[in-house]
C-alpha cells in the first residue's frame, strides 16, 4: 500500500458511523464518533462516483473552505478521507438548526435571544468574509446549532472566493440554484430563493459580500416574525414580494439597478414603515435591520459594522448560548420536520422564562404570538 | 489577530526548509526503490540487480518537466493564471507525498491541472478537457483525481506569489511619495517581476518561502529600487529586519534564476526512459504484479464481507430484518456503491 493510501486508511480508522440520519441523491448523512475518545460527528459520504466530472464541485468547495475557516461560529471539518469512491467529511455533530428553533412553537424568543443569534451569525460571517470568502447561502437551515447553545454557519457549498474585484461571477447562487448534496442536518429539499438580494434576482454578476448581508437581514426579520419574512414564490415574485415589502427602489435608492442584466420594471410600490410589520422591534433592532436591507449593496452595512452596532450594545444584552431556547433533541431524526413541531417537552424552558422576563419583553413576547396566530395554532404558548 | 496567511493550511503543512525537502525526498524515493525491488525479485529472483533506479534529483527533474507544460496547457485553454499557479502548487505538492516511480508526471500533471480548475472555480466538462488533450481519455484524468486529493490532504486553497506581487503593486502606487503615473509608467517593473514570478513556480521557493517573500525577490530582480522602496515603508528604517529580508530575498533570487534556465531535454528524455524501466510493475495495468495485487484486494475485500455478515445480528422472523434503530451494520456502509 502507498503512504498515501496508508494514511487515509489511518485517517478512515478514527472514526465509526453508527446510523443513518440523512439521505440525499449524493450524499449520505451519518450520526458517529471518533473511536479512542468517543466524540460524536456527524459523516457526509459524497458518492463521487456519481459524478461523470469527477469530484463535484459542492463537495469541492465545502472541503477547501471549511479547511481553512476555524472560527467558533463556523461548524467545524474534522477530518476528510476516502472510502473506494466515496469523499467522506467528518464534521462536529449539532444537533439543530436555526429553522427549527424558529418552527418550533412550543419555544419562545425573547429579544435578548434574538440578540444572541444575531451576534454569533454576523461574527461567524464576518470571519468568512474576512478570509475573502462569500458564503452565498445563508438561510435559518445553514445556521445550526450546537447543545451548548453555539450558532455554527454551515453548508459552503455554493461558497466563492472574492480575491479579484469586479470578477465575473455567476448569479445562480443563494438556494435557487440546484443543490444534489443533503444538507448536513437533513435534506434540505426546499429550495427558496427567500434569502436572495435582489442584485442578484436581476443578473449582476459583480457581486460581493453584501449578498450575504442581505441573507442575514432576512434571518433577522424572521426570528423577530417567527416566519419567513420575503417568502416569493419564484424569481419574478421574489422581487415582487421584496418591492412590496420594501417599496419599489427609485434610480436614487439604487443608481443603475436598471440597467443590470435581467432587470425588469416590477410595479411602484410605496414604502410602508418597517415599525409597521415590527412592532415590538427596538430602534436599534430596526436601524440594524433596515441597513441589512438596503437596496444599493455598496450602502448596505459590513458584517464588521454590523458587530459594533448600537443595537448590540444597547439592553438587553445578548442572552448566554447555553440560555438561548433549544428544539427538544429528536427521538429520531429522519423523523419530518412538521411531527417535530409543536413539541411541548421544552415547554417548562418557557415557563421558567416568564417569570423573569420583564414587562418590556413580555410586550415583544404577545406581539410576535399574536403575529404566530394568524398562521398556526401554537400549543406551547 | 493572526494574519490570515497564518492560519492557512499552507503555512501549516506546506512550508519547509531546503534540507528538509532533500529528507522528504530522499527517504520517498529510498521507499519507492525498496518496494520495486521486492515485486521485481518476488516475480523473478535476481532481476531487480541490472536495474537502474532513478535517484532524488532525476525524479525532480521530471516533475519540472510536466510542471513547465502546465502553462501551455493553460495557454491553450485559456485558464486564468489563478488556474496554472494552483496546477503547479499542486504537482510539486503530490512529489512531496509520492514518487514518480510509482505514478508518473505526465498523467498526475494533467489530473492536477483538472482538478485545479474545479478548486478554483472555473470548471470546464471533463469530456471538453481531456478530447483536446492528444492520447487522453477522460479516466486518464480522473482516475488519479481522488489520489491527488487524497495526497495534498484535500487541502485545495493555495496562496500565490502573484496576487502578493498585485498587492505589492498597489502599496507601490499608494506610497506617500510615489508618482501619480505609477501605475501606467513603471507597468513594464510590474510585468517584468511577474514573469520572475512565473518562473519561481518551477522551483522549490513557495515550499520554503511565503508568497510575499517571493513576490518582493521577483520585483528585487526587475527593480530593485522599487523593491527597496516597498520594504523601506513597511519597516521602520534601521530597522534589524531589513539586512534579514535581504538574506532572504537573495536566497529566493537564487532559486528564481536557477529555475529560469531551460532544462536539457536530452537529459530529461533519458531519465524518462528509464523510469519505463523501473517504473513500480504494480501500477502497470495488467502486469503480473499488478493482477497479483488485485487478486490480493480482492481476497481481503471478500474477507471483509464474510466477516461483517457474520457480525451481524441475526434476523428472525420479519424476512425484512429489523427495526433500522438497532441495527448496528449498516449495509450501506460498504462503501462500493
Amino acid at each position: 500500500m502507498d503512504a498515501v493510501e496508508k494514511a487515509n486508511a489511518e485517517r478512515q480508522k478514527r472514526w465509526v458511523k453508527d446510523q443513518k440520519i440523512g439521505e440525499g441523491t449524493y450524499a449520505v448523512v451519518y450520526r458517529g464518533r471518533e473511536a479512542s475518545s468517543g466524540r460524536q460527528v456527524a459523516i457526509k459520504k459524497i458518492k463521487v462516483g456519481l459524478f461523470k466530472d469527477g469530484l463535484d464541485m459542492s463537495a469541492i468547495r465545502e472541503v477547501k473552505y471549511l479547511r481553512e475557516l476555524k472560527h467558533q461560529n463556523i461548524i467545524e471539518l474534522l477530518d476528510v478521507f476516502s472510502s473506494k469512491t466515496n469523499l467522506n467529511l467528518v464534521l462536529e455533530f449539532l444537533e439543530s438548526d436555526l429553522e427549527r428553533v424558529i418552527k418550533d412553537r412550543s419555544l419562545v424568543f425573547l429579544p435578548a435571544d434574538i440578540k444572541s443569534w444575531m451576534a454569533m451569525t454576523f461574527r461567524g460571517l464576518e470571519f468568512c468574509h474576512r478570509n475573502w470568502i462569500l458564503h452565498r447561502d445563508l438561510k435559518p437551515n445553514n445556521l445550526l446549532i450546537a447543545s451548548d447553545g453555539q450558532l455554527k454557519i454551515a453548508d459552503f457549498g455554493l461558497a466563492r472566493d472574492f480575491a479579484d474585484p469586479g470578477y465575473k461571477m455567476t448569479c445562480q447562487v443563494i438556494t435557487r440554484c440546484v443543490c444534489a448534496a443533503v444538507g448536513y442536518s437533513r435534506d434540505s429539499d426546499i429550495n427558496h430563493g427567500w434569502y436572495r438580494p435582489p442584485e442578484l434576482l436581476f443578473g449582476s454578476r459583480y457581486y460581493s459580500t453584501a449578498v450575504d448581508i442581505w441573507s442575514v437581514g432576512c434571518i433577522f426579520a424572521e426570528l423577530m416574525l417567527r416566519t419567513p419574512y420575503l417568502a416569493g414564490e419564484s424569481d419574478m415574485d421574489q422581487l415582487n414580494t421584496i418591492f412590496r415589502a420594501l417599496g419599489s427602489p427609485t434610480e436614487q435608492d439604487w443608481p443603475g439597478h436598471t440597467k443590470l442584466p435581467d432587470y425588469v420594471p416590477i410595479g411602484h410600490f410605496t414604502r410602508a414603515p418597517l415599525r409597521d410589520l415590527f412592532t415590538a422591534a427596538s430602534v436599534d433592532a430596526l436601524n440594524l435591520l433596515t441597513q441589512c436591507l438596503i437596496y444599493e449593496p455598496k450602502k448596505r452595512i459590513t458584517a464588521k459594522d454590523a458587530l459594533s452596532h448600537a443595537y448590540f450594545f444597547a439592553p438587553p444584552y445578548p442572552s448566554h448560548p447555553s440560555k438561548l431556547p433549544k428544539t427538544s433533541p429528536p427521538v429520531n431524526t429522519t423523523q419530518p420536520l412538521d411531527e417535530i413541531d409543536g413539541n411541548t417537552l421544552s415547554g417548562k424552558n418557557n415557563r421558567k422564562r416568564k417569570l423573569s422576563s420583564s414587562t418590556d419583553e413580555t410586550k415583544t413576547r404577545s406581539a410576535v404570538a399574536r403575529r404566530l396566530d394568524f398562521t398556526k395554532t401554537t400549543p406551547g404558548s | 489577530m493572526i494574519p490570515l496567511y497564518e492560519a492557512s493550511s499552507q503555512f501549516h503543512n506546506w512550508r519547509f526548509s531546503a534540507q528538509n525537502l532533500d529528507q522528504i525526498r530522499s527517504s520517498l524515493n529510498a521507499a519507492a526503490v525498496g518496494v520495486i525491488r521486492n515485486t521485481f525479485e518476488a516475480d523473478q529472483p535476481g532481476s531487480s540487480a541490472s536495474i537502474s533506479f532513478l535517484n532524488p534529483d532525476e525524479e525532480l527533474l521530471l516533475v519540472r518537466l510536466y510542471a513547465s507544460k502546465i502553462p501551455q496547457l493553460c495557454g491553450f485553454f485559456r485558464f486564468p493564471e489563478e488556474v496554472e499557479a494552483t496546477a503547479v502548487s499542486y504537482l510539486k505538492r503530490f512529489y512531496l507525498k509520492n514518487t514518480v516511480m510509482d505514478w508518473h508526471p505526465k498523467n498526475v500533471m494533467l489530473t492536477a491541472l483538472f482538478l485545479a480548475t474545479k478548486t478554483t472555480n472555473h470548471p470546464i466538462a471533463l469530456d471538453a478537457y481531456a478530447n483536446n488533450i492528444p492520447k487522453t481519455t477522460p479516466s486518464d484524468v480522473v482516475d488519479l483525481e481522488f489520489l491527488v486529493a487524497q495526497s495534498l490532504g484535500f487541502e485545495f486553497a493555495v496562496w500565490h506569489a502573484h496576487r502578493a506581487l498585485w498587492g505589492i503593486w498597489l502599496d507601490l502606487q499608494s506610497l506617500p511619495d510615489a508618482p501619480p503615473d505609477r501605475a501606467t509608467s513603471q507597468r513594464d517593473v510590474y510585468e517584468a517581476a511577474l514573469k520572475h514570478v512565473r518562473s519561481s513556480r518551477l522551483s522549490d521557493a513557495e515550499l520554503i518561502y511565503t508568497p510575499s517573500q517571493i513576490a518582493l525577490a521577483a520585483l528585487s530582480i526587475a527593480d530593485p529600487e522599487l523593491a527597496s522602496e516597498w520594504s523601506h515603508s513597511k519597516f521602520p528604517s534601521e530597522s534589524a529586519s531589513i539586512p534579514h529580508l535581504d538574506n532572504t530575498l537573495a536566497a529566493i533570487r537564487a532559486l528564481i534564476e536557477a529555475a529560469a534556465n531551460p532544462q536539457d531535454v536530452e537529459v530529461v528524455r533519458a531519465v524518462d526512459l528509464r523510469l519505463k524501466i523501473c517504473k513500480n510493475p504494480e501500477k502497470v495495468v495488467g502486469s503480473k504484479a499488478y493482477l497479483a495485487k488485485k487478486a490480493e484486494e480482492e481476497r481481503k475485500a471478500e474477507e471483509k464481507r464474510t466477516r461483517k455478515a457474520a457480525d451481524a445480528p441475526p434476523t428472525e422472523g420479519d424476512p425484512f430484518g429489523d427495526e433500522l434503530a438497532g441495527r448496528l451494520v449498516d449495509y450501506d456502509d460498504d462503501d462500493d456503491d
